[in-house]
């Protein structure tokens, strides 16, 4: 198996700042990033929320390389910067899968890390970890949100940027914060038109002087708002119906606007990536000025767990992280000093802290408030039975019910006594209780659309702080990759001939 | 002194607990049952939801037949959906040694009388649709086939408490108190429950109970793997065992399926490590697409780990120890969720009658009076140094 010093998964701002500062140090990095993603995963929205919106260029994968190393100027000049400082880059890899040994699983040599590309997968040891994995969009559903073209802000960023690839032609934006704001100069930038910036807020809460230049680019700007639905034609959306609400979130009836648009943005929140910090079992809490469940970690950028540093937005993010990118730079360059000197190198010391604010500059404190107040519009606008779990079709109102999967045709008595009040009597909240029973988050996307959505919805019902909502497990393989994709394909003999049968008297002893 | 009594309290909300009070409380009893997480918490809503007549094992055969007929029974029964699809299990062999195990297995079933039916690749291939051109024959037991644990757990636990049965969950047991040779009391983190008769169905943990009584119950825990692809259109409704591989196809469309090796380790009654997967799910991986070279690109999206008892003969111990004589243990050895539906029959008979028509003559725990005190060490049944 191969063996790292030092593994840096992400090569972002943070990422890509962590991997230089090391190599400097003399570390041998390796930096690992899953763009550009096969086009079967990114039909599948993974890493991003992409919606469908990217053109057939994606599937040129030489192109895409080449994109997605150069795109972005800034951050070309990091990476070749990285390049000379000795940083082994593998693109288009992913990480599905992290491991070391703990109190219920000791047989490991070492901590390490599964990785793939679009054909074969591979284990990879390191010495230390630096998790710089960035942030996904914050999803929820509404009245045709499974049509193709509904999408997320970091969905619609990584396509412009990144892959040079997005294909619409009219968005409507959701979120008038600045990072629905920064969307929307984003995508005018790249040509496409921006129909209109929706927020439930009575006023945006992104900069004056950003909103005002998008207004004079024909952007309409709805305060009040809310979609009520999307609507499409051949399974892409055509329209989006736009409906006023008053100061309970609920819809005036007759204020319903309809815009012609191809593509509808969810530019609403962005929720850290904290899925191998997850697996690795690192001190997780929940902080909602920062995206909710993030890792704890010192001035360091040191997780609870040895050899294993955050950086960027995994380790939580603001809105001002948008505007600012020397506060993910800044904590990718100490967590890349801290990893090198961990490992005995000899550093310049840790640089000035940069870009760093107080809580009241960062944006939100109560980021979930305006997420909830967000869910609850859009179902009053359009009902509990718009889907709350795409992948498994399974609605809010099936979740409320504790319903069981339509595809059991389930009909009983003493099945209609029971909801999620009735669990609520026996146990505290529990997300992977309702996902059992309802399979909400149970489907390819694993819960990386759906997790906030539910706990919100769990935290509604059950009057539960969100903060005390648990967080939904996460298991491996992070990514949904083929058995042949995932199967070692240098399986040893020694595996193959040792293979246990079950429980059997005739088994050796496996440890 | 005690907040709550029952007559009976069973510590362990897993299935084996539920069917136990299901039972009972359908047999007219005041029952509590005592549940450190939730329920199904562990194996019972973690394992592949195998069930079969159990032919390779003959102490198990009376328990398993009665069990495959109760789980025909159950969605009616409880009034809650278990997913038990009644199809029967096939066994496939892909290599010579597996073939002998199927020569060695129809041979038990027949010598038991259990239905069993020698199957040809083609059969095979007629059965399940995408198998490997490699299979060199199987076995189809056509009493037998499978549930979803997750939803059967919570179905036993709903009808209990529609007949009246308490279910305290999120509740840990600190302590057992006897006198004169018989539990008086349960401890728990809610108060001491009294109670007249105490049922202890709590996995790897039963152990450790019955050494609060002063009974030594031979078992060692063990951490498994499975692995879940994404739904694909219906393939095959039978139990599949191959390969080195168990499993099926949920009723959703997922494979899901477990095997390989496990690790020995420990546990407590408090604590609740994480029960990690490892890289293992790829081999689990490489063996399924072995096995269904049809489906080999069909992703995985999900793995997860179960954490189960064995017994020095893999089989279970379901037995009132002599004292304290209010007491009776069961402990499944991986065999539980299948066998569940009997276990909870033959319980509630003990408790009740102090006997049961079901022959469970295989399952004492004095069977293992000649053990020394160190048998896991001598067998290697040990965590590795962590």
């Amino acid at each position: 198996m191969e063996s790292r010093p030092l593994v840096v998964v992400g090569a972002g701002v943070s990422g890509t700042a962590a991997a230089i500062e090391a190599a400097k140090a003399g570390v041998p990095v390796t930096l690992i990033d899953e763009n550009p993603v096969p086009t079967s995963m990114a039909g599948l929205n993974v890493p991003l929320f992409f919606g469908q919106r990217f053109n057939n260029v994606l599937r040129d994968r030489a192109l895409m390389m080449e994109r997605v190393a150069a795109t972005n100027e800034a951050q070309y000049e990091a990476i070749s910067e990285a390049e000379e400082a000795g940083v082994d880059i593998q693109l288009g890899t992913c990480v599905w899968g992290a491991f070391r040994n703990s109190q219920n699983s000791r047989l490991l040599d070492g901590p390490q890390i599964g990785l793939a590309d679009h054909e074969r997968s591979w284990m990879m040891k390191y010495d230390r970890l630096i998790v710089a994995t960035g942030s996904r969009d914050l999803s929820f559903g509404f009245a045709g949100c499974d049509l193709a073209g509904a999408m997320g802000a970091n969905g619609a960023h990584s396509l412009m940027s990144r892959y040079q690839a997005l294909s619409a032609q009219r968005m409507v934006i959701l979120g008038g914060g600045l990072l629905g704001l920064k969307t929307a100069k984003m995508a005018l930038d790249n040509g496409i038109d921006v129909a209109a910036i929706v927020d439930i807020a009575p006023s945006m809460r992104g900069e004056k002087t950003l909103a005002t230049l998008l207004q004079s680019k024909a952007t309409e700007l709805y305060t009040s708002h809310t979609v009520k639905q999307a609507v499409g034609n051949n399974g892409d959306i055509q329209s989006v119906v736009l409906v006023e609400i008053d100061d309970n979130l609920e819809p005036i009836a007759g204020t319903e606007k309809v815009i012609t648009a191809d593509t509808v943005c969810l530019a609403i929140g962005l929720v850290p990536n904290i899925e191998i910090l997850s697996l690795l079992d690192c001190d997780l809490t929940f902080k909602s000025e920062l995206g909710g469940y993030v890792p704890t970690h010192d001035d360091r950028m040191r997780t609870s767990v040895y050899g294993v540093f955050v950086a960027g937005d995994a380790a939580g993010f603001h809105e001002a992280m948008v505007h600012n990118p020397d506060i993910a730079r800044n904590q990718g360059r100490i967590a890349g000093i801290a990893a090198a000197e961990s490992l005995g190198a000899t550093t310049k010391g840790f640089p000035p802290l940069k870009g760093e604010m107080s809580e009241g500059q960062r944006g939100p404190t109560q980021v979930h408030t305006i997420w909830k107040q967000w869910l609850h519009s859009l179902a009053n606008a359009a009902g509990q039975d718009t889907f709350a779990c795409q992948c498994e079709e399974i609605t809010r109102s099936e979740i409320i019910g504790l319903e069981p999967p339509r595809y059991l045709e389930w009909e009983s008595e003493q099945m209609n006594r029971r909801n999620l009040q009735t669990q609520l009597k026996d146990n505290p909240v529990n997300p992977n209780q309702v996902k059992r029973l309802t399979r909400a988050g149970t489907g390819t996307c694993q819960g990386r659309n759906c997790r906030e959505q539910v706990a919100l919805l769990l935290a509604e019902e059950s009057n539960t702080d969100i903060a005390d909502v648990p967080l939904s497990t996460y298991r491996p393989p992070l990514r949904p990759l083929p058995l042949n994709v995932i199967w070692p394909d240098d399986e040893s003999e020694d595996v193959r001939n040792e293979w246990p049968k079950w429980f059997s008297p005739n088994n050796k002893v496996l440890g | 002194m005690p907040v709550d009594r029952a007559e009976i309290v069973i510590i362990g909300g897993g299935v084996s607990g539920l069917s136990s009070a299901y039972f009972l409380a359908k047999a007219g009893k005041d029952v509590v049952v005592v549940e450190k997480g939730m329920v199904g918490g562990e194996a019972s809503g973690r394992n592949g939801g195998m069930i079969s007549e159990r032919t390779d094992e003959p102490a198990l055969i009376p328990l398993a037949v009665e069990s495959v007929r109760l789980w025909a029974t159950l969605d009616d029964e409880l009034g809650f959906p278990t997913e038990f699809i009644h199809q029967g299990r096939i066994q496939v062999a892909v290599s010579e040694e597996e073939m002998g195990d199927i020569f060695t297995e129809r041979d038990h079933a027949q010598r038991h009388g259990i239905s069993v039916e020698q199957l040809d690749p083609s059969q095979i291939s007629e059965l399940i649709p995408g198998i490997s051109g490699r299979t060199l024959g199987g076995l189809f037991f056509a009493n037998g086939g499978h549930a979803n644990p997750q939803r059967a757990v919570q179905a036993f636990a709903w009808a209990f408490q529609d007949l009246g049965g308490r279910l305290y969950q999120n509740t840990a047991v600190t302590g057992i108190n006897v006198k004169d040779d018989k539990v008086t009391s349960v401890e728990t983190t809610v108060g001491d429950i009294a109670a007249d008769f105490v049922v202890a169905a709590a996995g790897p943990q039963t152990a450790l109970l019955a050494d609060m009584v002063g009974v030594h119950v031979p078992v060692a825990p063990a951490r498994v793997e499975i692995i879940a692809t994404a739904p694909l259109d219906p393939l095959f409704d039978i139990a599949l065992v191959g390969n080195g591989l168990y499993g099926r196809q949920a009723a959703r469309g997922n494979l899901l399926f477990g095997g390989g090796a496990h690790e020995w380790i420990d546990v407590d009654l408090t604590s609740d490590p994480a029960k990690p997967n490892t890289p293992l799910i790829r081999n689990i991986a490489r063996r399924l697409a072995e096995l269904l070279p049809a489906v080999a690109d069909v992703p995985v999206i999900r793995s997860w780990a179960g954490i189960v008892e064995q017994a020095p003969d893999y089989m279970p111990i379901i037995d009132i120890p002599d004292s304290p004589s209010n007491y009776i243990i069961v402990t499944a050895s991986a065999h539980g969720f299948g066998i569940a539906p009997a276990t909870g029959k033959v319980v509630s008979d003990l408790v009740l009658h102090g006997k049961s028509d079901i022959d469970i003559s295989g399952l004492t725990l004095n069977r293992f009076s000649d053990l020394t005190p160190d048998w896991r060490q001598n067998r290697g049944w040990i965590p590795a140094h962590h």
